[in-house]
């Protein structure tokens, strides 16, 4: 049952007009109320034509846009209902529901009041977008939807057609690692829009985890692990190309780290009587492409990575010291002695940086803030390496190589676990 | 004469044996205080340091980095550093109270300045230990911050934060132990404004060009720079 008493008498109000739905698209978004009117109208459309019989509802929860919602509050009831549009051929009603925050918005805030909401509404399948990905490709929703609705599928990721140097750090490290510890090849754990049902939903709103930095920042990774670690059943839809966020308006590398591998961390230290007695992956049921890569060119500063990896080597010495074991950081600081044309940083040595990483983190060794910060240098070096073996690869290269870097993962899980189960080591 | 003479040696004899008898009980006591309290300090020790490896104070030191410091000055944990000292100043303590019990003149002055001026060892203790903590969690911070961002002088930039905590520690220290008060407190003004003032001048004559390519890059083209890099995500 959801926890009613955070939620505003208002965003309540609205939820008892409305009644019972069978699906719930949520618009997630912070201070996007202009945006978020013309993805609802969009999404609106989509499910009309889309699914004929079921009743409806979007919900958008707008941290910052309190007055409104950024929802079309025309009507009598505050914008609860709205009637279906001019020649589409949806029976039903579908309903609009605002809610907004006063203080401290979260994208975890924004997930619990969805969550909320969805078990008021005894929602079966429930569908959660950004206000961009609504505007440009609103058929989307329904395609996320379908396997939670038809299916019973719990968990429905999405698949995207990306550029071969797009996502790397999805490629190189959330994927292979996730997959390796929690058994489920599911590619793309942190995006903006993904499906589940009712039984996850319910789930979730009942972890006591909705304070925790990784869940108030990353709550869809959390849930996508809540997801595999549980044994919910889970499948992968292919969407179509992933937009880009214009220029400068994502997080930045050091930002994306400490959320995404912070949230990654986080979860195994909380999951790990899961993890720790799983072998192998197993792969998940996917609707449409299992991959697809384009390949543009792109005119990435190599040469200005590899420097940044170089002299974040030399410089945080004692941090990486205190982090990796005695084996590995030796030959991390060796590959930093390469130049440029002959550098390489092999498979074998990236799953041990990051597996002594993991197992830092579970021992606290440092603030752990700071231990996801010092991985950024490496994972440039990784890039770096990464973009120098692929400049002329074929997706199909490109692919193969990602499986041999998820074998190894997986092949060495046993290290991680050693090491995950030893007792405090202090450094000298 | 002779009379008189016996009789201060009677005299002397009684002194000095109502003196032994006197001191003899008082020596036993204070044998008696010395190793009650050498017990208690074994008590207070062990309970203690139980307690700090149930609080997983070591953990704590060596995130902090206070460990390193420690291993550093050739120094044992910081749970058996606490508990050692907590022996010793438990059993002098003792001690000092056995000694005053034989009421040697001049001694209970000393030995009551000496518990009177014990709390401000604690405090000048605890802030330096903070001072210690801070410091290496801001240097830290910063260091990760300015290799990420790519700055060449991160290290620079790390040990002056290090550095100016430090002296602030220490000066804080000294001033609550009342040491050279005045001598600390210009001594301090000195190092940091001058060292403020180099920066400053520093950065006015030598850096123009630097803080110039700084501005351009925070308030100009940080668009630009950002997708140097493939979009992580």
């Amino acid at each position: 049952m959801a926890d009613e008493t955070f939620l505003s008498d208002d965003l309540l109000r609205q939820l008892m007009s409305v009644g019972e739905v069978d699906l719930l698209v949520g618009i997630l978004s912070h201070n996007s109320a202009s945006t978020m009117r013309t993805a609802a109208r969009l999404i609106e459309h989509s499910l009309q034509v889309n699914f004929v019989r079921q009743r409806m509802a979007i919900i958008s929860v707008d941290g910052g846009a309190v007055e409104d919602g950024g929802v079309d509050s025309s009507g009598s009831d505050g914008g609860a209902k709205n009637g279906p549009s001019k020649g589409l051929s949806s029976l039903r009603t579908i309903h609009r529901i605002a809610a907004g925050f006063n203080s401290a918005p979260s994208a975890g805030l924004a997930l619990r009041t969805f969550l909320s909401s969805a078990d008021l509404l005894r929602a079966k399948a429930c569908a959660v977008v950004s206000p961009a990905t609504a505007s440009t490709a609103p058929d989307w929703i329904a395609n996320l939807l379908r396997p939670a609705l038809r299916d019973n599928y719990d968990f429905v990721a999405p698949m995207y057609s990306r550029h071969k140097f797009q996502g790397l750090l999805a490629r190189n490290l959330l994927y292979p690692m996730t997959r390796a510890l929690f058994g489920r090849r599911i590619r793309e754990l942190y995006s903006d829009e993904w499906a589940f049902s009712s039984k996850l939903g319910s789930f979730c709103l009942g972890q006591e985890v909705w304070n925790e930095e990784p869940v108030r920042t990353r709550p869809e990774a959390w849930m996508g692990i809540s997801a595999m670690a549980s044994d919910f059943r889970c499948c992968q839809v292919f969407l179509g190309e992933k937009p880009q966020p214009p220029a400068g308006s994502g997080p930045d590398i050091v930002e994306a780290l400490r959320q995404t591998v912070g949230s990654l961390f986080w979860c195994l230290e909380t999951r790990q009587n899961e993890w720790l007695g799983r072998d192998g992956s197993e792969p998940v049921p996917t609707f449409g492409p299992d991959h697809a890569v384009t390949t543009e060119s792109s005119d990435l500063d190599l040469g200005h990575i590899f420097e940044m990896f170089k002299s974040g080597v030399k410089q945080l010495e004692p941090v990486l010291n205190s982090i990796l074991s005695s084996e590995t950081h030796t030959n991390v600081q060796t590959i930093a002695q390469l130049d440029q044309q002959g550098f390489r940083f092999g498979t074998d040595l990236w799953v041990k940086v990051l597996y002594d990483f993991a197992a830092s983190y579970h021992r606290s060794v440092i603030n752990r803030d700071h231990l996801v910060q010092a991985l950024v240098p490496l994972y440039r070096g990784k890039i770096c390496s990464f973009l120098i073996e692929h400049a002329n690869s074929a997706p199909a290269d490109m692919e193969a190589d990602s499986e041999t870097l998820c074998m190894e993962f997986e092949r060495q899980k046993p290290y991680l676990i050693e090491k995950w189960k030893a007792g405090v080591e202090v450094k000298s | 004469m002779k009379d008189t003479i016996v009789q201060g040696l009677e005299q002397a004899y009684y002194n000095l044996v109502h003196m032994i008898a006197e001191f003899l009980p008082r020596f036993v006591v204070m044998l008696v205080i010395i190793a009650v309290g050498l017990l208690a300090a074994y008590v207070i020790r062990y309970v203690l340091r139980a307690l700090l490896r149930l609080t997983k104070l070591d953990r704590v030191s060596e995130d902090a980095g206070a460990s390193r410091v420690l291993r550093m000055a050739d120094l044992p944990s910081m749970t058996e550093l606490l508990s050692r000292s907590i022996f010793w100043i438990t059993w002098i303590g003792f001690i000092l109270i056995g000694v005053s019990i034989l009421g040697v003149a001049g001694l209970q002055e000393q030995i009551s300045r000496l518990f009177r001026f014990l709390p401000e060892i604690f405090i000048a203790m605890l802030i330096l230990f903070l001072g210690l903590v801070l410091a290496n969690f801001l240097s830290r911070a910063a260091l990760l911050a300015s290799v990420n961002a790519g700055y060449r002088s991160a290290k620079i930039v790390s040990w002056s934060i290090r550095f100016v905590i430090w002296i602030l520690a220490i000066s804080m220290a000294l001033e609550e132990l009342g040491l050279a008060r005045q001598t600390v407190i210009a001594a301090f003004s000195i190092v940091f404004g001058a060292s403020m003032l180099g920066l400053a001048i520093a950065f006015g004559l030598g850096g123009q060009g630097l803080a110039r390519q700084m501005l351009e890059r925070h308030l100009g083209e940080s668009a630009k720079e950002k997708y140097k890099e493939p979009q992580p995500l």
